[in-house]
């Protein structure tokens, strides 16, 4: 997951928290394997390297493929799992490596959702597209692991945090609070916000660090597939509270794309939210 | 590049989540809200002072730790009061502090003074909040009214974390300013009580007379407060907290309901003087307290010692042990012990024809004394998370001889009697 996982656990019981954990770790590594497009030779990079033949799916993969859809359709087009290969010419590492506009020209129809077909069975990529679960992969870990939790120690609250993006089982005893700190971006003080949570899911989307910087503009790591150029204005994090973590990281996600208007389109969601720029 | 559908996005999601996971959704995350506690005391001393008191508190995170408190108390004290004049074999007269009447002390009780009854507002508001990295600050007000005092005081605080929050060193100050205006005047002091047993030939002259033991206006005190302290995370069950206290405080410290009887050498009171202090006290005090969480519950104790230029050197014990009867309640039995040296200026009377001290009072709480209480508390946390607890504890004072002897007549009185009293209480947190 390439961030510290953990688990909370609301118990004195041990043998418990070292069931719990070990069931969290197989379900990560399992999640992990499948889809991580790091990994050679797993699903992924079948479909990856298809040449635009038929790959066969199960059922997890149809119903994340149909998650992704209903993403690609409620943001018009700007969340898009096949936008993964914009990475290859723009590298947030901080420099003034701009690509040139034929780069991204040449690029562009490696990118579009539309263009893969799929059912219930198996699914047909185009040569030379990729698909990335990066945008959802991890939450999806969490939503899983917590669900788990929850299905074998119902009436223990559980603190599932994969690197800030997190889900709380159940609320915990005597109503209290878990207290979550998620690191703020404002200005250079690294105050934390400390963040009282009950139950439900969290999640942070934005990388204050991932940038590229050229003639004094500043061009954010949250890449627009239907141009091929970052998001202008993005803020710089965003970090949402609702039921469930992979709900929360999509939304947070979509703020991002929404540019400047990321605050308000968080407001017209009603969602809790908290925005950096 | 907007999206025109905004208000479809949750619900969309939510029905996607939902598939996807093969679940159905439930309560969101929360911000803080307002946390109230209200506490309702009973404090009754046998044959003296009856005080009960209200509280409301409120406290509320307004995020990334910016919290502000408030406090309301509200109390009422009725009943009697300790004069600081010794009990005699016969019946004593007094004037009442506001000059208006007199009062009579059968023979051999402590003579008290009955009309003592005030009520007193106290407000105070504080915010504490981070600074930079590691670093926390505090500062508020307090205001304390009473029908003829009023104290007004600032706080401020700085703390720090060190070794990644185990540990925090602190530094703080408060300054207070004081204002009393007695019923009746401040009494001159070492001047003599004005009695009126029939010597004055009018109203008038009786005034005039008691109108010259008394001085115009009110009088204030300052009091400057430091305190430094270090809390210490020993081990994952263990807290340890070290403070040490300087307090200076310079003005009007006499109290000016309090007087001192002058015997003979049969021990017969022969006049009654208004008493007298130094305008000026400074208090060193060091503190260190220790809690531990076991399976069983929470284990709280401390020490505290203090010293003043007054001679007044106190130890006081505080012990108090949480046990979890069950996941929602809770007993904490407590225990007190409290022992301090009489103060230089305590005098339990004057002799007649020796020459007066500078300085001198009769207060029972200057003298040497021993006071422990006895309590318990217990609490219980309701479905709704909110918390209703319920205290009771005794409180027992015996003062002591510090090496005084006494003349006549007064060693068959009982000059150091002791106070006993009920302290009752319930809160309610929510």
């Amino acid at each position: 997951m390439a961030s510290p996982c953990e688990l909370l656990i609301d118990s004195q019981d041990q043998k418990l928290a070292q069931h719990l954990t070990s069931f969290a770790y197989a379900e990560c590594r399992r999640i992990e394997q499948k889809y991580s497009r790091y990994l050679g030779g797993n699903l992924i990079d079948q479909i990856n390297k298809s040449k635009g033949q038929s790959v066969a799916i199960d059922d997890e993969t149809y119903r994340l493929l149909e998650f992704a859809n209903t993403c690609y359709e409620i943001s018009e087009g700007l969340f898009d799992i096949t936008s993964g290969v914009l990475r290859k010419i723009w590298k947030f590492d901080g420099s003034d490596n701009i690509p040139t506009k034929q780069q991204v020209k040449a690029i562009l129809p490696k990118v579009g959702w539309p263009k893969v077909k799929y059912n219930q069975q198996n699914i047909r990529l185009p040569e030379g597209m990729e698909l990335d679960f990066g945008g959802i992969g991890k939450e999806y870990a969490v939503d899983n692991v917590a669900k788990i939790c929850k299905e074998q120690a119902p009436l223990t609250s559980v603190v599932v945090n994969f690197g800030g993006d997190i889900q709380v089982t159940r609320s915990r005893a005597n109503q209290q609070a878990w207290l979550i700190g998620i690191e703020s971006f404002k200005s250079q003080l690294k105050t934390q916000k400390v963040l009282r949570i009950y139950q439900g899911g969290l999640a942070t989307s934005g990388d204050a660090k991932r940038y590229l910087l050229k003639d004094g503009i500043r061009y954010g790591h949250i890449l627009n597939p239907k141009t091929g150029y970052p998001i202008e204005d993005s803020a710089r994090s965003v970090t949402v509270a609702t039921d469930h973590c992979i709900q929360a990281g999509l939304l947070a996600t979509l703020a991002l794309l929404q540019g400047p208007n990321a605050d308000g389109f968080l407001q017209q969601q009603g969602v809790k939210h908290w925005c950096y720029r | 590049m907007q999206l025109t559908k905004s208000k479809n996005v949750t619900a969309a999601l939510a029905t996607a989540t939902c598939a996807l996971l093969g679940v159905t959704p439930t309560v969101d995350a929360q911000e803080s809200v307002w946390e109230m506690d209200t506490a309702l005391l009973y404090y009754g001393e046998t044959d003296r002072v009856t005080a009960v008191e209200g509280v409301f508190a409120a406290k509320k995170d307004f995020g990334d730790e910016h919290i502000f408190s408030a406090k309301l108390v509200l109390d009422t004290l009725t009943g009697a009061s300790a004069t600081g004049a010794v009990p005699q074999e016969s019946v004593q007269t007094f004037t009442r502090p506001s000059g208006n009447g007199q009062y009579q002390i059968n023979a051999s009780d402590t003579p008290l003074d009955d009309t003592f009854k005030d009520t007193r507002v106290q407000l105070e508001g504080q915010w504490t909040q981070p600074l930079w990295q590691d670093y926390k600050v505090s500062s508020g007000l307090h205001l304390s009214k009473e029908y003829d005092y009023l104290s007004l005081a600032v706080n401020g605080s700085l703390a720090k974390d060190f070794n990644q929050k185990n540990t925090t060193v602190s530094a703080g100050v408060s300054l207070a300013f004081d204002t009393i205006d007695p019923e009746g005047g401040r009494p001159v002091a070492f001047s003599q009580m004005v009695i009126d047993q029939g010597q004055f030939a009018n109203e008038e002259a009786y005034r005039t007379a008691f109108g010259e033991t008394r001085q115009s206006g009110s009088d204030d005190k300052t009091i400057v407060d430091l305190l430094f302290g270090v809390t210490q995370v020993i081990s994952r069950k263990m807290l340890m907290q070290f403070n040490y206290g300087y307090s200076v405080s310079e003005g009007y410290h006499t109290d000016p309901f309090k007087v001192l009887s002058v015997v003979n050498e049969q021990g017969q009171t022969q006049s009654l003087l208004y008493e007298n202090r130094p305008d000026k006290r400074a208090r060193h005090s060091v503190y260190w307290q220790t809690k531990y969480a076991s399976s069983l519950g929470v284990s709280d104790v401390s020490y505290r010692f203090a010293t003043d230029d007054w001679d007044i050197n106190s130890h006081t014990i505080d012990t108090r042990f949480r046990i979890n009867l069950s996941n929602n309640t809770y007993i904490q039995p407590h225990f007190r012990y409290y022992q301090q040296s009489a103060a230089d200026l305590y005098r339990p009377f004057l002799m007649e024809g020796n020459e007066l001290p500078k300085h001198a009072s009769a207060d029972y709480r200057l003298g040497e004394m021993t006071a422990y209480t006895l309590g318990f508390k217990y609490g219980m946390t309701m479905a709704s998370g909110n918390e209703l607890a319920f205290r009771l504890e005794y409180y027992q004072q015996n003062p002591k001889n510090s090496g005084v002897t006494a003349p006549g007549i007064l060693q068959q009185q009982n000059l150091y009697p002791s106070l006993n009293a009920i302290i009752a209480q319930v809160s309610y947190s929510f």
